[in-house]
């Protein structure tokens, strides 16, 4: 199944066509149409963590002070399109022939947008941090709340005639509002008081500080799933509370590629588990509603964002966004036909909806500055006016702004040594090491995290680099940063642990070899002079 | 959900337990696991995480394959690997027999009993202040060497039972895959890290791809998983592809890793008072037969100090992660009794958790002092300048203090170096400069005029420094933590970091400082 997707998205680099795309095509070749996977309770498994995961990055991503300024924008604009798009497609739907029931539940699942599809996007794209991407994950978060609120509701219907089903589901909104609360209590409390201590601790060593996350992680989301709500609120709760801690950068990356597995896995499943019902399709209807959430749901948000006071630019990226449906609108929809409140015609055109729509907005989120400049030019966005001043601020980035620096690795004495003398020479350094003690006291720019990795590399900004210096003792290690900087055509010195042992590191024709060995020994000969051995 | 909930935290305790305490994290993971498993509150039922957690074990395994870490010391590993996977073996078997287990199960039993732990040993060597000499490449290519003959083991006994048709068929098949793993480790590999170098996601889900690719062969071939999964990490065992690679799958590995070890420890039942004999019983054949056996073969075939070899032998003393493995697959075919899989875990379990209290110095020392002795030659060495320690900085002493006309004798623990030397008319001698004995009657120390101390154990110079008192010691240091303790032991300290900063500098100066006349900024 991976190897597929795998193919899939080296096929799709190709064409430039989004990974998430090809991973769904890919789940689609193995399900539906060959029938050759179908899903197991432990892939399933596998989907569910890489949504927790993703959502655990954005968390860790956005620290809390990012979130709030965008927390009123986000309750309002997404409260506000619930509402319209919820009308909108009502009448859509009646006009298009479905009884108020299916309308009901095609309206209610055409106003999700999918979270993990727009963040893994807005991943890609490394706009996340953007001001238009904490407001869309914001929207994305109240969105989840109101999925929940009704999900709750229908369940509760579900379970009982009458009264006793509204008081099922009262409880049940009593419930996840309590949960909401509750679990927002403990993880900004934690944050603030509970876990510097213990991380602090653990961080000297990169696994305990991996398995610790996680596990801070997976209990908060089991307790929010405890509270009735979704694994997505709880995962992006938990990181927010470690977002906080100066080793949630090293965190961050370490995650990162677990995330990257498991999320393939989900979306390969989307497309195998993409079910059309067995129904006969109504073209006609899903090409319709198709168009209302590429172009209706954007359309609707463009005019409330604007209204409060965001840029064009920001209005039209944020609202470009919210042009799919969700995972959780097929889920709703097989809720209704299990409950017997719609025919199994709803389930299949949510799902094709969802397949077209993830499909074309997808593109439009990864292009959305093109779109947005040829939009503007024909001047389609003249009637959108900012209410108030436009109030971008210029959003710093977590990545350093180093360019002809010094990245020296491994803060031994020697390393230490070297970040301080360069320092000195008034030369810009930046010191790696995985543990946080090693780069206290350090003059000069400082990254946490492991060296081999890519990821911590390109955030060392490697390839601006003037020379990389490796002072570590790990062979295998420092073979790897050379080689890592003859593909960025950058020089390297790296320390060379026994010179019986440097093939790979003459291959990759590092331009100096520190020997401190030798070096020691020419050195000692001073001191051998100075104690009279020998003659100066 | 919970069950998986309730595992992650499992290895949170056992993660903070392994650092808090120093201890190896794979015992405590199983025995977390059994311990929730007792408490009731995880099932064990996790059979498709532990095949997926094995796939990661074995593949990470795989990709540390590459020979060229100890090609100097071919002999000594292939000659260990040998002797300790056939005679501690054939120990185990006779004990598992006179405890009156069936051949078969005997046989898994002794097979588990033959190989050591990577995972535990690698750490242990990681622990190591300074470099760890050959004796850390001794050890590190014995273990890989036994993780190959554990895997071919798998392969046969998948098989075993199913008539020599069957074997031959396996055989031919694992050959084939063989065949596939080192032919995309040398053609494709290589490309496969350039090409994808920028793209870490893509990098990724190719890494994995080979994973699932292999293991996807050997179940077409009839092969086991397992035999697929470490191929595939031999098949990207090639420089640069396995730094790469390795790098990548860190996280993904630690989880796993994690989440196997809880898993299997919630397999296991509660032992009752014959098992637990039975497990010690085990225990001891690991303990007594691996440390001598090591020892002896090591010092024989790779002529290192009986120190350097007998450090061989107390990190060796456990049995491995591989163990588990057949365990596991003997289990699954269904070729030894319930009783057997938890005989082998439990080993495994106990002789993890002790080898960081054995393979100490300390403990490698008080071995040394029981062990007989040769009789000194009687010396007349005086006045004499002793280098203790050769290795590639020791010409730079030694030539200007020949020059000057001192008598200058080396003493290093690697024999080669020191049949180079005596070819060259330096007098030169193998042995453990920091065994007093050896020190003070083989070599003279007390009657020396001056020592040179450039050991790999930092902490050497300041225990030679000490029995050597009124001798001028001059000892070369790496870290800056290690200075005071040997000038308190009245040596004097060199550091070669300092040393090597200076030519540093002096190179940068001249090549990139220059070139930009004023730095930016």
């Amino acid at each position: 199944m991976l190897v597929t997707a795998a193919l899939c998205a080296l096929a799709a680099r190709r064409i430039r066509m989004p990974a998430i795309v090809a991973w769904i095509i890919a789940g689609l070749l193995l399900g539906p149409a060959t029938g050759w996977v179908s899903l197991t309770p432990t892939l399933d498994g596998i989907a569910s963590a890489g949504i927790v995961l993703l959502l655990f990055l954005v968390g860790l991503e956005l620290s809390l002070d990012r979130i709030r300024d965008v927390g009123a924008t986000a309750i309002v604009a997404g409260l506000g399109q619930v509402l319209f798009t919820v009308a909108g497609g009502l009448l859509l739907c009646r006009w298009l022939g479905f009884d108020w029931m299916a309308a009901l539940f095609i309206a209610t699942g055409l106003t999700f947008s999918s979270t993990v599809v727009v963040v893994k996007l807005l991943e890609e794209k490394g706009e996340l941090d953007s001001l238009y991407g904490r407001i869309a994950v914001g929207i994305f978060l109240v969105q989840d709340m109101v999925v929940i609120l009704i999900m709750t509701f229908l369940a509760g219907l579900g379970q009982g005639e009458g009264e006793t089903g509204w008081k099922v589901a009262a409880v049940g909104i009593g419930k996840a509002f309590g949960g909401m609360a509750l679990l927002l209590a403990i993880t900004l409390g934690a944050a603030r008081w509970l876990l510097r201590r213990p991380f602090a601790w653990a961080a000297r060593s990169p696994e305990t500080n991996l398995v610790w996350s996680l596990g801070w992680c997976f209990l908060i989301v089991w307790l929010s799933h405890a509270f009735g709500l979704s694994h997505e609120i709880g995962a992006f709760l938990a990181g927010i509370s470690l977002a906080q801690l100066p080793y949630s950068g090293d965190l961050r990356r370490r995650v990162a590629p677990l995330m990257s597995v498991f999320i393939a896995v989900f979306f390969v499943g989307l497309g195998v588990r993409l079910d059309t019902g067995g129904a006969p399709l109504n073209l006609m209807a899903v090409a319709i509603l198709s168009l209302f959430v590429l172009l209706g749901n954007p359309l609707i948000f463009i005019w409330i964002i604007s209204k409060m006071g965001y840029s064009r630019r920001t209005s039209f990226k944020t609202s470009v966004t919210v042009a799919q449906i969700s995972e959780f609108s097929f889920i709703f929809a097989s809720m209704g036909v299990t409950m017997g409140l719609v025919g199994n015609e709803v389930l299949s055109i949510t799902a094709l909806v969802g397949i077209l729509t993830i499909g074309i907005s997808a593109y439009m989120i990864l292009f959305s500055d093109q779109l947005y400049l040829w939009v503007r030019k024909r001047g389609l966005l003249n009637w959108v006016r900012a209410s108030g001043p436009a109030e971008e601020r210029k959003t710093k980035s977590h990545g350093l702004e180093l360019e002809g620096h010094v990245i020296v690795v491994g803060m031994n004495s020697l390393g230490r040594e070297l970040v301080r003398r360069l320092d000195h020479v008034g030369w810009p350094v930046l010191a790696i090491d995985n543990d946080p003690k090693k780069l206290e006291g350090l003059p000069g720019h400082s990254l946490l995290g492991d060296a081999e990795s890519l990821a911590l590399l390109n955030e060392a900004r490697l390839d601006k680099a003037r020379l990389l210096i490796s002072t570590l003792h790990i062979e295998p290690a420092n073979d790897l940063l050379a080689f890592r900087c003859k593909q960025a055509g950058v020089p390297a010195a790296i320390h060379a642990v026994d010179l019986d042992y440097i093939g790979h590191l003459l291959d990759m024709d590092t331009a100096f070899l520190m020997v401190p060995k030798v070096d020691g020994a020419k050195r000692q000969r001073k001191v051998l002079e100075e104690l009279g051995f020998l003659k100066r | 959900m919970s069950e998986l909930v309730i595992l992650v935290l499992g290895a949170v305790l056992a993660f903070g337990l392994a650092q808090g305490l120093r201890l190896p994290v794979i015992p405590l993971l199983v025995g977390i696991g059994f311990a929730l498993a007792q408490a009731g509150v995880a099932t064990g039922d996790l059979n498709d995480m532990l095949e997926l957690g094995l796939a990661f074990l074995l593949f990470s395994a795989g990709i540390e394959l590459h020979p060229n870490r100890f090609v100097k010391h071919r002999k000594a590993v292939l000659w260990t690997a040998a002797s300790q996977f056939v005679l501690a073996a054939a120990c185990g078997f006779g004990v598992a027999l006179a405890l009156g287990f069936a051949a078969f199960p005997a046989a898994y039993i002794a097979a588990a009993l033959g190989t050591s732990s990577t995972l535990v040993v690698v750490r242990q060597l990681q622990r190591r202040v300074g470099a760890a000499g050959s004796y850390g490449r001794i050890v590190i290519g014995v273990l890989l060497v036994q993780d190959l003959a554990m895997i071919t083991l798998l392969v046969v006994l998948s098989r075993l039972g199913e008539g020599a048709a069957a074997m031959l068929t396996a055989a031919g098949g694992l050959a084939v895959l063989i065949a596939a793993a080192l032919a995309f480790q040398r053609w494709m590999s290589a490309r496969l890290a350039r090409r994808l170098q920028t793209d870490e996601e893509l990098l990724l889900l190719s890494v994995i791809s080979v994973l699932f690719g292999f293991s996807w062969l050997a179940v077409q071939l009839g092969l086991p998983l397992a035999a697929g999964s470490f191929l595939a990490g031999l098949a990207l065992s090639a420089f640069p592809a396995n730094g790469v690679s390795r790098s990548i799958l860190r996280s993904l590995t630690t989880v796993f890793l994690a989440l196997f070890f809880t898993a299997l420890g919630a397999r296991l039942e509660m032992p009752d008072l014959a098992m637990v004999g039975k497990v010690l019983a085990m225990c001891g054949v690991v303990w007594l037969v691996t440390p001598l056996l090591v020892t002896r073969v090591v010092e024989r075939t790779g002529k290192l100090t009986r120190r350097s070899a007998l450090t061989c032998g107390l990190l060796l003393t456990q049995t491995s992660e591989f163990s588990l493995v057949l365990a596991i697959y003997g289990l699954k075919l269904d070729q030894m009794p319930e009783e057997v899989f938890a005989l082998i875990t439990w080993v495994a379990v106990l002789t993890m958790t002790v080898t960081p209290f054995v393979a100490t110095d300390r403990v490698a020392r008080r071995f040394l002092s029981w062990m007989p002795r040769k009789i000194p030659r009687k010396t007349e060495l005086r006045d004499h300048v002793l280098m203790l320690g050769f290795g590639s900085g020791g010409i730079w002493a030694l030539k200007p203090l020949t020059a000057a006309g001192h008598r200058v004798v080396v003493v290093d623990e690697d024999p080669a170096v020191v049949a180079q030397l005596r070819a060259k008319g330096v007098e030169a001698l193998t042995g453990d400069a920091s065994d007093e004995h050896f020190l003070l009657h083989e070599v003279a120390g007390l009657e020396a005029k001056l020592v040179l101390v450039a050991l790999p154990d930092p902490r050497d110079a300041a225990r030679i420094a000490r029995m050597l008192p009124g001798v001028t010691v001059v000892a070369r240091v790496f870290e800056h933590d290690h200075v005071e303790p040997v000038r308190a032991a009245g040596a004097i300290p060199v550091m070669n970091s300092l040393a090597a900063a200076d030519t540093f500098m002096e190179w940068f100066e001249q090549t990139i400082g220059k070139k930009e006349e004023t730095p930016p900024n």
